[in-house]
């Protein structure tokens, strides 16, 4: 597993909405890397940060904190964490001062030997904020320009390849494309409600297309190809292709859904909660359908649900969320088998299955934060309790998981 | 073995549309047994929803009801007005959404929300009670008349006087007694709010709320409750007088007076306590009594001695021979039924021979159906505690269908005109070699066999019914059916003192909340909607629906919203609510795995057909039909690896059902059979039912597909040792 590679790295992640005077933090120091080709799910109730992170990746919202990684290349930045350092460095170096200041005031012959600290403790300070302004001012950069940076690349690299031979019209194509290529767009998202996420007066070959037409394709004739072949590929027809959404039943609504994101040739695909809204029937075609793009596409998937049992069956990994906090990590087996986390334990006790006597006898665990844990002297970190199965806990915890097994 | 509450037979639903009529309901009958869970699955579109909107009376608009009825409570649920409709809707008959969010108001706070509902379905049911109360009175004087004759009548009368005017003293004595009691449990809920306030050091106003508890007391006059403890009360009294004297004298001393007024709250609270927890009193003969004499009062020593020596004075003064009549009268108006039974049978007979040859002419139709309805309606035992749906509905169902009979052999006849004329039209644009820019209406043809064979299967369904009653009863049903009967007056009596004012409410909806989950009740119950969570909002709508103590409750959907653990939540909410509350639950689900939890029995529906249903083991151990093998297949667990088997295509549109199997079309399994005729039900054991062809003795051996198969299996194997996780 070591030796694959790293498509999407996501460190430190802090998401905060400001709620007035009150910080919702909706995300908070989440980290985690996905493999090109797998399926990482994500789980975890309502509320608990999951379609949040993958907006957050997909660049929906500004971070405020963290780095993401995209084959290489920081796409999102946050700044608050230097900024949080540079405010402490500032109120330690006060303090430091204020101290020396008195100590100068009450004993007048360490004057001198005290002035010079002080001019050290500034100077010190200096260079620490010096040095987080410029980590904020390419947090800044990397944030806002990270697309520019990679057209420019591209360009640049066409311009080798051109070097030594003459630029004919094919040149200037790819030139337009190279300027106008976004690394972003290689993630796509697919949306949990298919009515919703699409336009009603656009028709179905207007709303899979705005992607391209946005890239810089005008070949008609092409765009129209595409759109077919990418239809046929979801199991749709070309007659589909002049219809309005509304003509079509919620499965189709998903597939065009997920028909706009592929036609992008994306590496990644966040798919958020992408058979909530769907009958079990269809629900099994759209899971069956992103499988078989899946391995045709080579498509690596950020899946984001709720049904336990869908996200066993789909991901090779999951991360559990709980209150913005990534609690715990592993392989799907590895999870299923050994939950380790209380918070797991509670949401595996609470999967229905289709089983009437197993059923009877289900008992949910309730998960109490509070009784569970005491992190009151001792902070919890994410730590690797058996092997490739992370668990979010304090010393004490990770002794006594450590133990259970 | 448990009754039918609710009965669905035959029940057909269209809705007309500009492309023609959807078939959405294609015959289903189903019955629901007091106080189990009957679970409806399927895709969406299979019809799911309309049932259970048909049974609320809140079809859409288009809709059109072909054929079938609903029987509840001796009503046809199809039939009633919308004034009938709205007694039972919500206060019989109580319904949850799938969305939690649109079923509430978002401009009223959730208390008012709850409370409405309990202060209308009050007034409404005080009413009925009262009006149930003097029929079923008036019947039993008429019978007792006929089997006792002239001599006794004075008699009979008086005995009856008597009944209705003691039980109204001990209905005045009951309600006092309630309200007393509503008031002292309101006096609680502020004294343990109060003390509350008081151990997390925060802010009282003293002086107010005392006089408020003084005040309130006030109303606790009734004697039933508080004169067993009059002397322990006022020695309260006087200490929290005391209090109050003590606090006007020397206002800076606040916080040392609140200090003591704990203690003699905390006294206070446990007294009241005490009071409310001692047994109710029987109103019934305690009545009895003080109509006779006036006089007297119980109220200070009413214990269990008293209790016992005032029903033997009931029992020996009045009901014993009370009974007997009863008794008597019982015996004649059911010797009187069976005759007109059995006299009814003939007729039916006659009349089903009738419909069958054909040919008929709506005068005599509809004379002969009124005439036999009239028998029926006759024939029907008054005395009866529980109502007989089939007899009493008999007529005015009788009557619409002939009616729809006649009315479509025209309808028909003008429907072929029109269709034939437009068809006729556009042939001869198109032939002209027009644009043409509209479409011929398709022809809606009632089929006429289809209703006759209805009204027959209806007369079969009453004669099958009326042979079980005839045969002989056992000799004592007599007495059980007079003590039904008294506990039935009882019963009806005690619904029309139970008045609901609005403190009341307030107190009954926050108990209610507590009892669905919510967290500190009292302070939710001033919030608005969209301050809970989904869970939550979804929890207010079960207390709303809850809230009239309803019989049927109708669950669409109710979890699909939600996420995991807020769905076990709301789950297990439901059954417990159910078990406490002998509540009979419909529940509509696509998801199988919830509906296992639940269900008792299941029902698969399909393009408008019930395809199989069985107790829950029955279906889940052993699918029979493809469309149920196929749902299981497409669903994950936790040990799928292979490929999912979805169900390939979509549902047929049901403005052209399919002739045969409407799911072949989608079925691997399917036969030739299976596209030219609709498979009938097939009976696997007692209680599991199947419509597919694959079930018919001359079928091939089909096995069901391996993935259920190795589940199946496996929980066979694995159910002892999966639990817990």
């Amino acid at each position: 597993m070591e030796n694959r590679e790293v498509l999407l790295k996501v460190e430190n992640l802090c998401q905060y909405f400001r709620m007035g005077r009150h910080v919702n933090k909706a995300v908070d120091n989440v980290s985690f890397e996905i493999y090109r080709g797998e399926v990482f799910g994500l789980v975890g109730e309502s509320g608990c940060g999951k379609t949040t992170t993958g907006r957050s990746i997909i660049k929906l919202y500004d971070i405020t904190s963290g780095d993401v990684y995209f084959k290489g290349r920081r796409i999102c930045a946050g700044i608050q964490s230097y900024k949080n350092a540079i405010s402490l460095a500032r109120k330690d170096a006060r303090e430091k001062i204020q101290n020396l200041n008195n100590d100068s005031k009450l004993n007048p012959e360490n004057k001198s030997a005290n002035d010079e600290k002080i001019k050290e403790i500034k100077s010190q300070l200096n260079e620490i904020v010096k040095n987080n302004k410029t980590l904020i001012d390419l947090c800044k950069v990397d944030q806002k320009y990270c697309d520019k940076l990679y057209a420019k690349d591209l360009v640049k690299e066409l311009e080798e390849e051109y070097k030594n031979k003459p630029k004919d019209a094919e040149y200037y194509k790819s030139l337009k494309i190279a300027k106008k290529a976004r690394l972003v767009t290689q993630i796509q998202m697919i949306f949990q409600d298919p009515i919703a996420s699409l336009n009603p007066r656009m028709t179905v070959q207007e709303i899979i297309a705005e992607g391209l037409i946005i890239k810089g394709i005008t070949d008609k004739k092409y765009i129209q190809e595409k759109v077919y072949e990418i239809l046929e590929l979801v199991g749709l027809v070309k007659e589909h292709a002049t219809r309005y959404p509304h003509e079509f039943s919620g499965g189709q609504k998903q597939r065009i859904g997920i028909a706009r994101a592929i036609i992008m040739q994306p590496d990644m695909i966040i798919a958020d909660e992408p058979v909530s809204a769907l009958d079990v029937s269809i629900q099994a075609q759209v899971i069956n359908l992103l499988n078989e793009l899946r391995e045709k596409l080579g498509l690596t998937i950020l899946f984001i649900a709720h049904d336990l049992s869908v996200v066993k069956y789909f991901s090779d990994r999951i991360g559990v969320m709980y209150y913005g906090k990534l609690v715990e990590l592993a392989s799907s087996d590895e999870l299923f088998a050994h939950p380790i986390h209380p918070y797991t334990r509670s949401l595996l006790s609470a999967i229905p299955l289709p089983d009437p006597v197993y059923e009877k006898k289900r008992v949910r665990m309730v998960y109490n934060p509070i009784a569970e844990h005491d992190y009151r002297y001792d902070k919890p970190t994410f730590r690797e309790i058996r092997p490739n199965h992370f668990v979010y806990c304090n010393d004490v915890e990770e002794a006594k998981y450590k133990e259970q097994f | 073995m448990a009754d039918n509450i609710l009965e669905v037979k035959k029940l057909k639903i269209s809705f007309r549309t500009n492309n023609g009529t959807v078939k959405a309901i294609r015959d289903i009958s189903f019955d629901l047994k007091r106080g189990e869970t009957l679970a409806i699955v399927g895709e969406s579109g299979s019809g799911k929803s309309v049932t259970s909107k048909a049974i609320l009376g809140i079809s859409a608009g288009n809709a059109i009801i072909d054929s079938g009825e609903i029987l509840y409570d001796g009503k046809d649920l199809l039939k009633l007005s919308e004034e009938e409709m709205q007694k039972i809707r919500g206060d019989k008959i109580s319904m949850i959404f799938q969305d939690p969010l649109s079923s509430l108001n978002p401009i009223v706070k959730i208390g008012p929300q709850i409370i409405e509902a309990l202060i209308l379905k009050n007034k409404v049911s005080r009413k009925v009670a009262r009006k149930e109360f003097n029929q079923k009175l008036e019947v039993l004087k008429q019978n007792m008349n006929a089997s006792f004759g002239e001599e006794q009548k004075e008699k009979i009368s008086k005995l009856i006087k008597d009944y209705n005017n003691f039980s109204i003293k001990s209905l005045e004595l009951e309600n006092n007694y309630n309200h007393s009691h509503a008031t002292t449990l309101e006096v609680i809920s502020k004294l343990e709010n109060y003390l509350f306030l008081v151990s997390k050091e925060q802010k009282v106003n003293l002086n107010e709320d005392i006089k408020s508890f003084i005040g309130k007391l006030k109303d606790v006059t009734n004697g039933y409750l508080i004169n067993k403890y009059i002397d322990e009360y006022s020695l309260i009294k006087n200490d929290l007088n005391n209090l109050l004297v003590e606090y006007k004298q020397d206002k800076t001393k606040e916080h040392q007076v609140v200090l003591k007024s704990v203690d003699v709250l905390t006294n206070l609270k446990s007294l009241l306590t005490r009071m409310i927890s001692d047994e109710k009193p029987d109103f019934f003969s305690l009545g009895f009594y003080l109509y006779l004499n006036p006089d007297a009062d119980f109220s200070a020593n009413y214990d269990a001695s008293t209790k016992e020596m005032l029903t033997e004075y009931l029992n020996k003064n009045f009901l014993d021979e009370f009974l007997v009549y009863v008794e008597k009268a019982i015996i004649n108006s059911n010797k009187k039924s069976v005759e007109l039974k059995k006299q009814v049978l003939d007729e039916l007979k006659q009349l089903k021979a009738y419909f069958k040859a054909g040919n008929l002419v709506k005068s005599e139709a509809l004379a002969n159906v009124s005439k036999v309805g009239d028998l029926v309606t006759q024939s029907i035992d008054q005395l009866e505690v529980i109502k007989d749906s089939l007899a009493y509905t008999f007529k005015s169902s009788m009557i619409a269908n002939t009616k729809s009979y006649f009315f479509s052999q025209k309808s028909n006849v003008k429907e072929q005109v029109r269709f034939e004329k437009q068809t006729a039209k556009y042939d001869e644009l198109i032939a002209k070699g027009k644009k043409v820019d509209w479409k011929v209406v398709p022809m809606k043809i009632v089929d006429l066999d289809d209703l006759i064979e209805n009204i027959v299967s209806k007369i079969e369904r009453l004669e099958a019914n009326y042979l079980s009653k005839i045969e002989d009863k056992d000799i004592d049903f007599a007495k059980k059916a007079s003590l039904d009967l008294i506990e039935y007056f009882k019963a009806k009596a005690s619904e029309v003192v139970y008045k609901v004012t609005k403190p009341m409410a307030k107190e009954q909806a926050i108990k209610l909340m507590e009892e669905v989950g919510i967290s500190e009740p009292r302070l939710r119950y001033k919030q608005y909607p969209f301050e809970f969570s989904g869970g939550m909002r979804q929890r207010i709508v079960i207390a709303i629906a809850l809230a009239s103590n309803p019989d049927i409750l109708i669950c669409d959907e109710p979890t699909t919203a939600l996420d995991v653990t807020i769905q076990s939540q709301i789950l297990e909410l439901i059954n417990k609510l159910k078990k406490e509350r002998n509540l009979s639950v419909i529940f509509i689900t696509h998801d199988l795995g919830v509906v296992a939890n639940m269900a008792d029995r299941i029902a698969v529906m399909y393009a408008g057909k019930i395809v199989e249903y069985g107790l829950s083991e029955e279906v889940f151990y052993s699918p029979a039909h493809p469309y149920t093998w196929a749902l299981l297949s497409s669903m994950p667990d936790l040990e799928t690896t292979e490929k999912l088997d979805a169900i390939p295509g979509t549902p047929p549109n049901m403005i052209y059902p399919p002739v045969g199997d409407a799911f072949a079309a989608r079925n691997k399994y399917a036969m030739k059979i299976d596209f030219e005729a609709q498979p009938p039900l097939f009976k696997i054991t007692d209680t599991h039912y199947a419509a597919t062809w694959l079930l018919h003795p001359d079928a091939p051996k089909v096995e069901m597909p391996k993935i259920i198969k190795d589940r199946i299996e496996r929980m066979k194997q694995g159910g002892d040792s999966q639990d817990g996780k």
